[in-house]
């Protein structure tokens, strides 16, 4: 029932092993300098202090800065130019929005008029009370009732799949929800990841042939519920309120609750390996680990985790 | 605690009091995420132990919890106890709770020492080799908790890492000394004064102290460091309970029972007990729970020293190895 595993012993960090100066390393080119090395499309690697380029020839962009007329990167990621911009994109970083991309977010506050919503960016979004479907239809005024009535709707700590509408000039987003496909998020549960693990799909709402849906916010935070039928979903004309912004879970059998925790722990395991999302990963993790038969919490272990990545990438 | 949806809350309850139970992460209702141990990772101080529950293997996430303990000279004068005295105190990293603002982290802290405090310094625990000079000098024992991160069943992780820490702990050996004003000082007169008098009633201008002993080892282990208690936190929904809840867990559980027992060959006794959260609690849960508490807790007990052996026995190597490269 309880078992204890030792810390992995991190390279370097063990004081008698022998540590070279990294000057000493001639295995690493490190030389930025090169103003080829940008159009070439290798991928660049950088850490906090690294020098890229000369200022001269080159504009400064974001995660660097200038030092004795060197560009300078101040974060650990991937180095991007266009043209004459050179940028760093840090591997671990809150989400940066983009206008049209998909949400998950949490109501943190609720405000006249407005919601305060975490989405794992640097400020909280902002959903407007004119930003939502409201009940009795898509062209209806908003009434001085509704905002009354707000906390109806969405109140603190509800979960809400949306759209980021625009910004603010603040540089907060703001989030809509005015579709049927948007709105409060029931029948499952919620798994975080870096940002960076999401690729931008075609559809970011996936449906796995275990009767699990998956709602990959762009933000690293993803939905993992009970798999609805399109056709339960309700048309334009019978919009109903009590079911978008219901808190009531449906009744979820046990093989599906077996399949959102697996679901759920491949995602987890994936995270830590830093492999990105996409539906296909997702489902070929899913076989593997469903023909494996391997107890679900066997995902747990290392080996059982590396085993998993191992397999998918062989296949890729 | 976290904030969770309504619906988020009903799902977490509705699986564990569902049959067969169903927990978010797939876990069995008894079952523990994965605990990683390491024990002497503050060089500085006497005792110290490192402890994750559900880190996800190099990636993070997971409770984080670092226990030191430090040994202070104390003076009976200056307020000291005879037979030394253990003061313990947890500190939480802003980090862990970020949503906390700084009064509530400091209650949230306050509330931990507690727990913490009063069952590790209980008389009924205290190690008998406290005390350096008897009746003069004693140790001052502080047990520092540091809870790094936060993702469920912080308390145990607390309990497990204090109990390694104190596992690990060794106490310099000492050797007392006491110095006497000699005779003849006294007799300035020239009168000879029998010492052995008796009826000598002045005061004996003396001082104790004590040295070092310079050993390899930094001294021997605190004496009985195998009653140091562990914990187990039975999270309620009635009529279930489950161990172990990870964050979101926690906040769909309306009551946790902490009950924290300690093993010794004489028996097992309860050392502490406390009941975290809002609602009410019946007698007959309570004694249900603490029947099954401490079958749980024996089994951490009986992992958790394998563990901490197997860290002796690593720590040895380690040391006789790198004793034999110099």
């Amino acid at each position: 029932m309880i078992t204890f595993t030792s810390f992995p012993s991190s390279p370097g960090g063990e004081y008698d092993a022998v540590r070279r100066h990294r000057e000493t390393d001639n295995d690493m080119d490190v030389d930025f300098d090169d103003d080829d090395d940008f159009s070439s499309n290798r991928l660049r690697l950088t850490l906090p202090g690294d020098y890229l380029t000369s200022s001269q020839a080159f504009m400064r962009g974001h995660g660097t800065y200038v030092h004795e007329d060197q560009v300078v990167a101040s974060v650990a990621g991937t180095v991007e130019r266009v043209n004459k911009l050179i940028t760093v994109r840090a591997i671990r970083t809150r989400y940066n929005p983009e206008v049209g991309d998909l949400v998950v977010g949490r109501i943190t506050e609720v405000q006249p008029r407005r919601w305060k919503v975490d989405a794992n960016s640097r400020q909280d979004a902002v959903l407007m009370l004119s930003s939502v479907n409201l009940p009795g239809g898509v062209q209806r005024r908003k009434l001085e009732s509704d905002e009354l009535q707000m906390r109806n709707f969405f109140e603190e700590g509800d979960l809400l799949v949306a759209e980021v509408q625009a910004f603010f000039s603040d540089g907060a987003m703001s989030l809509h929800t005015r579709s049927l496909k948007y709105g409060k998020l029931r029948n499952g549960q919620l798994v975080i990841i870096p940002p960076i693990l999401v690729r931008r799909l075609k559809s970011h709402f996936i449906t796995l042939p275990c009767g699990v849906d998956l709602i990959l916010g762009l933000n690293g935070y993803i939905w993992v519920s009970r798999h609805i039928k399109a056709s339960d979903q309700a048309g334009e004309e019978g919009f109903d309120a009590e079911a978008v912004y219901s808190n009531q879970n449906d009744d979820i059998d046990e093989p599906t609750r077996g399949a959102i925790a697996r679901v759920t722990n491949i995602i987890h395991v994936l995270a830590a390996h830093f492999v990105p999302l996409t539906d296909t990963i997702l489902l070929e993790a899913y076989e593997w680990s469903v023909e494996q038969e391997e107890a679900n919490k066997g995902l747990f272990q290392e080996d059982v985790a590396e085993a998993l990545v191992a397999s998918l990438h062989s296949r890729s | 605690m976290i904030s969770l949806s309504k619906a988020e809350k009903s799902y977490i309850q509705a699986g564990i009091l569902g049959d067969p139970p169903h927990r978010s992460d797939g876990r069995d209702l008894h079952d523990f995420r994965t605990v990683a141990l390491e024990t002497g990772v503050a060089p500085l101080s006497n005792g110290s132990a490192r402890l994750t529950i559900g880190r996800v293997l190099r990636g993070g996430g997971g409770t984080e919890v670092l226990a030191a303990t430090k040994l202070e000279v104390e003076d009976m004068k200056a307020g000291g106890v005879d037979g030394g005295r253990i003061v313990c105190s947890v500190t939480c990293s802003p980090a862990a709770y970020p949503h906390l603002s700084s009064g509530a982290l400091e209650d949230l802290q306050y509330d931990m020492t507690m727990i913490i405090n009063q069952t590790l310094s209980h008389p009924s625990l205290h190690p008998s080799n406290l005390s350096i000079v008897k009746g003069q000098k004693s140790w001052l024992l502080n047990l520092d908790l540091v809870v790094l991160s936060d993702a469920g069943n912080v308390h145990d992780a607390l309990f497990m890492a204090a109990r390694a820490a104190l596992w690990d702990t060794k106490v310099p050996r000492t050797r007392s000394i006491e110095y006497k004003a000699a005779a003849a000082n006294r007799s300035a007169g020239g009168m000879e004064i029998d010492d052995a008098s008796g009826l000598d009633t002045r005061q004996q201008p003396s001082m104790a102290d004590f040295e070092l002993h310079d050993f390899w080892d930094e001294g021997e282990p605190l004496e009985g460091r195998e009653v140091w208690p562990v914990s187990v936190t039975l999270n309620l929904i009635s009529p279930m309970h489950y161990l172990d809840a990870s964050a979101q867990e926690e906040a769909a559980t309306p009551l946790r029972l902490l009950l924290a027992f300690s093993f010794s060959p004489s028996g097992t006794a309860l050392q502490g007990m406390r009941v975290l959260g809002v609602g009410e609690l019946d007698a007959k849960t309570v004694k249900q729970g603490i029947e099954d508490g401490e079958k749980y807790a024996r089994e951490i007990y009986t992992a958790l020293n394998a563990k901490l052996k197997d860290e002796d026995v690593r720590r040895n190597q380690k040391a006789s190895h790198r004793f034999a490269r110099r």
